[in-house]
């Protein structure tokens, strides 16, 4: 095995780079989450456990108008951003994977360019979209959840098609010989099959909807419409309480249950190999 | 009348390619029917147009008297067993033999009673609750066979069923289905490219080349009476030897001439005759007589109950013969390099028409109608 | 199954809402871009390409042309980008490389780990590092106590002792590698990954020594993924405006994204703002087509196995 030496050197001077890197990504993030659960109201000095911030009677998560107030919104919009984007991709993944004929092309640029256009861009189009264009809209929950569903779309669609893909047209071609007419191909088959990667992007869309900050602060009308990810933007640089550590824990825990769950869903339907790559979003 | 199928002048096009090229075919009730060629022949697409995943470009595929051309596939009478068995992977085996039955209105206990049934009848009884992807690739094509039975089709389609599976499991299954079908009597359409399999199991068969009909009949008759060179070629090793006819059955290679006995004994000019490996007669070097060819022996294939021996001919072709290990051979020397005589019988030697294709081609240009395509391969 | 219309209907409404709040959205841009301010200091937007008022757009240009604040902008984004981006490689390879082909039975753990921070909100990652950077902050005493504050005041990288958040140009380019690094380690950890086994045992076979191989063979094929990761990094690097505003918040961080930001949602000079923003999208125009392109034709080849 003496081949597999690596070439700088060791594989150890390899394994030692990595853990390094993984300590430094993660734990900054770890003693953000442990500083939320600090007996005091340092965010940098450790002063003992307890569960205040979360719970306590003043400034908590739970009793702090300012802060329930953020993470309501910020789950009101995902739940909208997750019951419009998901059927509206499921059926955009559907028509394009099948779509026979000239246009396909188009439609399918026109899908990926979300993707990558950069934030700021969206945020100042979508801004200018509903002052000038809708101003019957305007600024707030509406233009919010549907600034997060534009974007949010091209990630369901890309993951709805490559499941779609890996099916293939033979199940659906089976049940219509055994009898079953469209409609039922599509229920009694096709969808069954595509579960796991509609539950996928189901919880894609809501880890997306709940992390997103530009687009979201771009589109916000008043303080009503406050976000998570505003409030920790905006006070950040403030001297802020461990309240703050405290519900970006509480978002980080039900983000990453969501996406946990998902995907575990996911690897029991279809298999370790096509989670990793839709995990790594492999377009 | 159950399950008897004409297709008529059936067309298939694909943007610009020629799948199907308007073919005739009749398929009597209850026969094992084999479509056999090479990959892109359109034997698949034919299928799939009598199962009505395809539409077809134009012909009228006519079903117990009913042109079914246009009716979608889930309305018509027919089963298909698919190349990739297409077994649902989120039902067990009794969830999908029981797909089709939901629309056959039958209470609970009958569609059950059918399941169990079927199952038997495949020798799959006690895998009802298992999932498919739990099955052998065997297992799994009895479970799409049980499927597309249990619903009592007039005809049963099968898109190279057993292209999966390993020899002997093959020639196993080969034996299964031939027994099934002559148990429940029903049309069979078979769809391979595995000539030797097309011999063993089918009543009639029809070889395809090119989107065309080469030739359709029984197994002894195209395989001993093949009316083009294709034909000859694609079943069993068909020794082809060039030359030119004479019009009444007479053929001159080079300095020799032979009489041809079978095929298109009034062909004239440059033609192409054949003869199985199996009638030639391999004689001491020098033997004389009418249709006797001189050659060298370049090689000797042991197969076991006999010998294959190839030899070049004068023209410059190779031509094999099987020679059995019975002592029938013993005064001919057979080593290599050995020059000896070959003999071709007369009722052996076969004279070919050209393929279907060129065919067409050389009657086009004779009505000076645009020829179709591009030269015939 | 089905006609050819039924498909292409079930694509409608996906299209239609990309076609009203993105395509729509992006000429509104434009629109205003080359439309006027009214009396309110509110954007009005010209539809028409016939009514278009360039004046706008001509005073954006001279003020680039003349080195002005939009230039330096600008400038300074690719500056932060491009060290950025370097600085990402050069960790980020080593990692992807080790998790693909040396990690063995830790693989799927490794992957996991970096798979992670991808899904953790970026602003809490930053809140992390304001929280150790800050004046008290454990990461400000790490640094101090192990040398590296000395050695960046040495360099002209830090101002003062324990000012990391003191607008510091140096603290804005840890942001980056640390916000972006994730979305690099992961394509360049697929490609690496795919690298079929046997052409680097092929290699071997023929005489390379392993750091021949490497550089002939495994480097070579993985420059499409270092591209694709770079191109997907690099374009939402060039927008961004939260990470200097957080970690730095002076105007010599200022990056181009900042200037957007203080014109069009917090000031009155929209038009302005939507000129810089056609200009970034110009700019980035080149890159999100190559992304597309190359994604497109990987899409088709993995959908096809």
């Amino acid at each position: 095995m003496s081949w597999l030496r690596n070439p700088w050197g060791r594989p150890r001077a390899l394994v030692l780079v990595t853990a390094l890197y993984i300590v430094w990504s993660i734990v900054p993030v770890v003693v953000a989450v442990l500083f939320a659960f600090n007996n005091g109201r340092s965010r940098t000095t450790w002063q003992g456990f307890s569960l205040r911030w979360f719970t306590g009677a003043n400034g908590s998560v739970f009793h702090d108008p300012a802060l329930q107030s953020a993470l309501k919104h910020t789950l009101l919009l995902a739940v909208i951003c997750v019951a419009l984007c998901v059927p509206l991709g499921v059926l955009l993944a559907l028509g394009l994977q099948r779509w026979r004929g000239h246009g396909s092309g188009t439609v399918n640029t026109l899908m990926l360019l979300p993707l990558v256009t950069p934030e700021i861009v969206m945020g100042v189009a979508l801004l200018l979209l509903f002052l000038r264009v809708f101003p019957g809209v305007g600024l707030g929950t509406p233009a919010q959840a549907i600034g997060q569903v534009t974007f949010t779309l091209s990630y369901v669609v890309v993951m709805v098609r490559g499941r779609l893909a890996s099916i293939g047209p033979d199940y659906e071609e089976a049940a219509a010989d055994l009898g079953a007419p469209p409609r039922d191909q599509l229920v009694r088959v096709l969808l069954p099959l595509l579960a796991p990667a509609i539950i996928a992007s189901a919880a894609v869309a809501f880890a997306l909807s709940i992390d997103d900050f530009v687009v979201t602060q771009y589109l916000s009308g008043d303080a009503s419409t406050t976000t998570v990810s505003m409030l920790l933007y905006a006070s950040a640089r403030g001297a802020p309480t461990p309240a703050l550590n405290a519900i970006a824990t509480v978002a980080l825990v039900i983000t990453l249950a969501t996406l946990a769950l998902a995907f575990f869903l996911y690897r029991r339907f279809a298999g370790a190999r096509e989670t990793a790559a839709v995990a790594t979003l492999e377009m | 009348m159950a399950g008897e199928i004409h297709l008529a002048e059936l067309t298939k096009v694909f943007d610009d390619v020629i799948a199907v090229d308007g073919i005739d075919l009749e398929i009597p009730p209850g026969e094992f029917f084999t479509l056999l060629g090479p990959s892109g022949c359109g034997k698949t697409t034919t299928l799939r147009m009598i199962a009505g995943f395809e539409r077809p470009t134009s012909g009228r595929i006519v079903l117990d008297g009913v042109d079914v051309a246009r009716v979608p596939p889930h309305k018509r009478s027919v089963n298909t067993v698919f190349q990739s068995y297409a077994l649902f992977p989120h039902l067990n085996v009794a969830g999908n033999i029981a797909f089709g039955l939901k629309y056959h209105k039958l209470a609970k206990e009958e569609r059950q009673r059918r399941v169990a049934e079927v199952l038997e009848s495949v020798r799959m009884e006690g895998f009802a609750q298992r999932k498919p992807e739990q099955l052998s690739g065997g297992q799994q094509q009895r479970v799409a066979l049980a499927r597309a039975l249990v619903l009592t089709p007039r005809v049963l389609l099968l898109d190279e069923p057993l292209g999966a599976l390993d020899a002997r499991l093959r020639k196993d299954l080969q034996v299964e289905l031939k027994t099934l079908q002559n148990e429940v009597g029903i049309t069979f359409v078979f769809v391979t490219h595995d000539q030797e399999e097309a011999l063993t199991m089918s009543d009639r068969l029809a070889v395809m080349n090119d989107g065309r009909i080469e030739q359709a009949g029984s197994p002894r008759e195209v395989y001993e009476e093949p009316t083009t060179e294709f034909v000859a070629d694609f079943l069993g090793i068909s020794n082809l030897l060039t030359g030119e006819a004479d019009g009444r059955g007479g053929l001159t290679i080079g300095e020799w001439t032979f009489v041809c006995g079978q095929g298109a004994t009034s062909a004239r000019g440059d033609v192409k005759a054949m003869i199985r490996p199996e009638r030639i007669v391999l004689e001491p070097y020098g033997s004389s007589g009418q249709n006797r060819l001189p050659g060298m022996i370049e090689h000797s294939v042991f197969l076991g109950g006999m010998h294959e021996i190839h030899v070049r001919v004068l023209g410059g072709e190779l031509l094999k013969a099987t020679v059995a290990n019975d002592g029938s051979a013993q005064n001919v020397n057979l080593e290599h390099g050995a020059p000896v005589t070959l003999h071709l019988p007369e009722d052996a030697l076969r004279l070919l028409a050209p393929p279907v294709t060129a065919q067409a081609d050389n009657a086009a240009a004779a009505a000076e109608r645009p020829v179709r395509t591009a030269p015939s391969r | 199954m089905g006609g050819r219309w039924t498909w292409r209907l079930a694509a409608l409404p996906g299209v239609a809402w990309l076609s009203i709040f993105f395509l729509v959205a992006l000429y509104a841009v434009v629109s205003v871009a080359f439309g006027n301010q009214d009396t309110l200091s509110q954007p009005v937007p010209f539809w028409n390409p016939l009514d278009w008022n360039v004046g706008y757009v001509l005073e954006a240009l001279r003020n680039i042309w003349h080195g002005g604040p939009f230039l330096t902008a600008f400038l300074r984004t690719f500056e932060f980008v491009a060290i950025a981006m370097a600085l990402s490689l050069a960790i980020g390879y080593p990692v992807a490389y080790y998790a693909a082909r040396h990690a063995g039975r830790w693989k799927g753990l490794v992957l996991l780990l970096l798979i992670v921070p991808f899904w953790i909100n970026y602003l809490m990652r930053m809140l992390a590092w304001i929280n150790l950077l800050s004046p008290d902050g454990w990461g400000t005493r790490v640094l101090h106590d192990i040398g590296i504050e000395r050695v960046f005041i040495t360099l002209g990288l830090l101002s003062t002792r324990g000012g990391w958040l003191d607008g510091q140009q140096s603290t804005v380019l840890i942001a980056l590698v640390y916000g972006y690094i994730p979305f690099l380690i992961l394509p360049l950890f697929v490609a690496l990954d795919r690298i079929d086994q046997r052409h680097l045992e092929a290699a071997r076979d023929l005489g390379a020594t392993p750091l021949s191989a490497f550089l002939r063979v495994t480097l070579p094929l993985s420059v499409p993924g270092i591209l694709a990761g770079l191109v997907l990094v690099a374009l939402p690097m060039f927008g961004d405006y939260y990470t200097p505003d957080l970690v730095c918040a002076a105007p010599k961080c200022n990056m181009i994204g900042n200037q957007i930001d203080q014109l069009t949602r917090q000031g009155s000079e929209k038009v302005t703002g939507a000129v810089l923003t056609i200009m970034l999208a110009l700019l980035l125009l080149a890159l999100m087509f190559y992304y597309l392109r190359t994604t497109r034709r990987a899409g088709t080849a993995s959908a096809s196995t």
